[in-house]
């Protein structure tokens, strides 16, 4: 868990962060989100003591930072960077395995967990240990990025605006690899972008900053339903808000389901429980129908999704 | 791989072959201060000699006009020999040219035999540059070549060469000068590493520290070397009368002293300017991540700044290097030995010869240098 209570940041005569408050629940993920310049990168970097804090006191699982130990209190804290900050001069086995060095893991034991999370972050193909970054595309060095944040299993997972460098596909690849990781790991994840997408496709809770100061900390659902100011409803666009809300939604919560599986129809165009409504929505307007079937893993009808049911989970 | 006729070595060549038969391959001295007899290229290696190497020589040019498939590996091959076999034209040009009764007589290299090493080697140059060959390649040759000097040396077949009559006149000095040479500029590109890591440092820690810092050593380079030299003797000579502790240690007015005080100032420039930027290049991204990681600052200065600064390092190393081992030969004279003691002397008694015995070596000792550094900033480069 970690609390920020009245943290400030003044560099200056600016005030960066203004006596920010908020809690992350561990294993949550929070999202900072705004406009560059508005103290969430600060925020950030007042978390792991990159920054001192001017005021206020940040505490992680009850302790102040302050009091632990920096190097302690770093190496607990997964650590990933826009543009991958990967040392061009290590391999990619030696950057993953830079914290379990530092906490002196034996060899054998760094080597395993090297292997174990290229496996999780699907990079384990035959040499890519022995590659230098350089040799990586831009999406791979990523990966390799979070690797190494994850490698000494902190509990904490800090991100600052990691896939903002990346093309929009890379990126969409890499957050849906970030829900998987999420789910299998429940890393407590405090992740900063500007991306008001982003945010509310990967977070719990969403913290809207503008100016140094907290706007909004909340559920992506409520930040879309009940937006705090004009300044956030701007940011989640006005206009396509309604849409946004379906994106947030499963499939499997809203459809109707049926009481025993049946064999699929494979003519009819269907979406799989995971999916969001946005996806079927987009689907029927497309195909022009009203309803879909809705598949399992196995690709076995388990539902039916209808107009009528999207509109009710869209308000 | 076809491509057009390269200029480079047609030109070259063009000019090698020209300035082989004009000017003279060696010269005959009856003695060290007389003027000699100059020898063009037929009378000093006689018809089949020269008409071989003329020969090559046409076609290594017909092989650098006309574009054929390993032409740059042909002329690499037919360079390599022309420098290979160079050293024994000068024995060949003793044993026909030599008179054999006089023991003073002397053969000397002509303005012709040095076209036929440089510019060869130039071509040899562009030929490794075009086939992408890398440092090794080019490390081996080398080695070849000097291997060929070598024995031709030891054989005894060149020892009428005037140069190598002067070193026979005074092998111990040449020992003493070689070694003092190398301690006195080595010596002063270590201390001045040291002082410039130092200097370095806290530049890149206290920005107030680098203007003045960089205005002193860039001063220092300012200032001519014989006058450095020569404004080192009076402070040193007092400090020395005052404390006989010094003067016990060898400190004095001239000498070693004086001379490594200048080479080190003079070293600090290049130093202190790659050091610096060297350090300040490391990206802050990579330094921030580290940080963040839990590095702390000694870890992260030894596993990240300074492996990624050092091929910048090396480089200014070599730099300093190359212009210690020049600037040494002048600190001959204030008495600091090394190879410039010849220059002096033979300058001193118009012996060109004993000139060339200091100049010769100090320019091998330079490129030698130059070669090995290069090697070793390359290979930290390729593998990061």
């Amino acid at each position: 868990m970690i609390e920020l209570k009245g943290v400030s940041r003044r560099f200056g005569e600016v005030l960066a962060v203004n006596a920010i408050s908020l809690v992350v629940e561990t294993g949550e993920v929070c999202v900072l989100v705004g406009s560059s310049g508005c103290g969430k990168s600060t925020t950030l970097r007042m978390i792991n003591r990159l920054l001192p804090s001017t005021a206020g006191e940040i505490l992680v699982d009850g302790k102040n930072v302050c009091d632990t130990d920096l190097q302690t209190l770093r190496l607990n804290m997964g650590y990933v960077i826009q543009g991958t900050g990967l040392f061009p001069h290590w391999t990619v086995a030696r950057n993953i395995g830079l914290v379990p060095g530092l906490l002196k893991w034996p060899e054998a034991r760094i080597r395993e967990r090297v292997d174990e999370l290229l496996q999780l972050l699907g990079l384990d193909q035959e040499g890519f240990v022995d590659k230098y970054p350089h040799q990586l595309s831009g999406g791979q060095a990523q990966r390799v990025g979070v690797a190494r944040a994850l490698a000494a299993d902190p509990n904490i997972l800090l991100m600052d605006e990691p896939f903002g460098a990346l093309d929009a596909i890379t990126r969409e690849t890499l957050q849906n690899e970030m829900l998987r990781i999420k789910q299998q790991l429940g890393k407590t994840t405090v992740f900063v972008t500007h991306d008001i997408d982003e945010a509310l496709r990967l977070a719990d809770r969403i913290a809207v900053m503008d100016q140094g100061r907290l706007i909004q900390y909340d559920a992506p659902e409520a930040i879309l339903r009940r937006p705090a100011s004009l300044f956030v409803e701007t940011l989640v666009g006005s206009q396509d808000r309604g849409l946004k809300m379906t994106g947030l939604q499963r499939v499997g919560d809203a459809m109707q389901r049926h009481l025993h599986p049946r064999p699929r129809d494979l003519d009819k165009p269907g979406v799989r429980e995971h999916e969001t409504l946005r996806q079927a929505l987009s689907l029927m307007l497309w195909q022009g129908t009203e309803s879909l079937p809705v598949m399992d893993e196995d690709g076995a009808e388990i539902g039916i999704i209808s107009r009528a049911q999207i509109w009710a989970g869209g308000h | 791989m076809f491509s057009s006729p390269n200029r480079v070595i047609v030109v070259l060549g063009a000019l090698t072959l020209t300035l082989a038969w004009v000017l003279d391959f060696g010269v005959i001295q009856p003695n060290r201060i007389v003027a000699g007899t100059g020898y063009g290229l037929g009378e000093a290696l006689g018809l089949v000699a020269s008409v071989t190497f003329s020969v090559g020589m046409v076609m290594i040019l017909g092989l650098g006009a006309v574009a054929s498939r390993f032409r740059y590996s042909l002329l690499t091959a037919g360079l390599l020999l022309l420098l290979l076999v160079l050293p024994w034209g000068l024995a060949l040009f003793a044993e026909r040219q030599l008179p054999g009764s006089s023991t003073y007589a002397r053969t000397a290299m002509g303005a012709g035999f040095w076209c036929l090493l440089f510019l060869p080697a130039l071509m040899l140059g562009e030929c490794l540059q075009r086939l992408r060959a890398g440092r090794g390649l080019a490390l081996i040759l080398l080695a070849l070549v000097l291997t060929s000097w070598t024995l031709a040396v030891t054989s005894g077949d060149i020892d009428s060469l005037s140069i190598l009559k002067e070193y026979a006149a005074r092998p111990d000095q040449f020992r003493a000068a070689l070694s003092d040479h190398l301690a006195l500029a080595l010596s002063a590109v270590a201390i001045s590493l040291v002082l410039a890591f130092v200097l370095a440092l806290m530049m890149v820690r206290r920005v107030s520290w680098r203007r003045p810092v960089f205005g002193v050593v860039s001063f220092l380079q300012t200032v001519p070397s014989l006058a450095l030299f020569g404004l080192l003797i009076a402070p040193l000579s007092a400090l020395s009368a005052t404390f006989p502790l010094l003067q016990q240690l060898g400190i004095q007015g001239i000498g070693w002293a004086p001379a490594l005080l200048a080479l080190i100032a003079y070293s600090l420039l290049p130093m202190v300017r790659n050091t610096f930027v060297a350090l300040t290049d490391v990206p802050p991204t990579l330094l921030e991540a580290g940080e963040g990681m839990g590095m702390n600052a000694r870890q992260l200065f030894f596993r990240v700044k300074l492996p990624l600064a050092m091929p910048v390092i090396l480089e200014g190393i070599r730099v300093t290097i190359i212009q210690a081992i020049g600037l040494t030969a002048v600190a001959a004279l204030i008495g600091a030995g090394g190879f410039g003691t010849f220059i002096f002397q033979g300058l001193g008694q118009a012996a060109m010869d004993l000139v060339l015995l200091g100049a010769l070596p100090t320019v091998l000792l330079a490129l030698v240098a130059d070669a090995v550094l290069s090697a070793l900033a390359s290979t930290m480069r390729s593998a990061p």
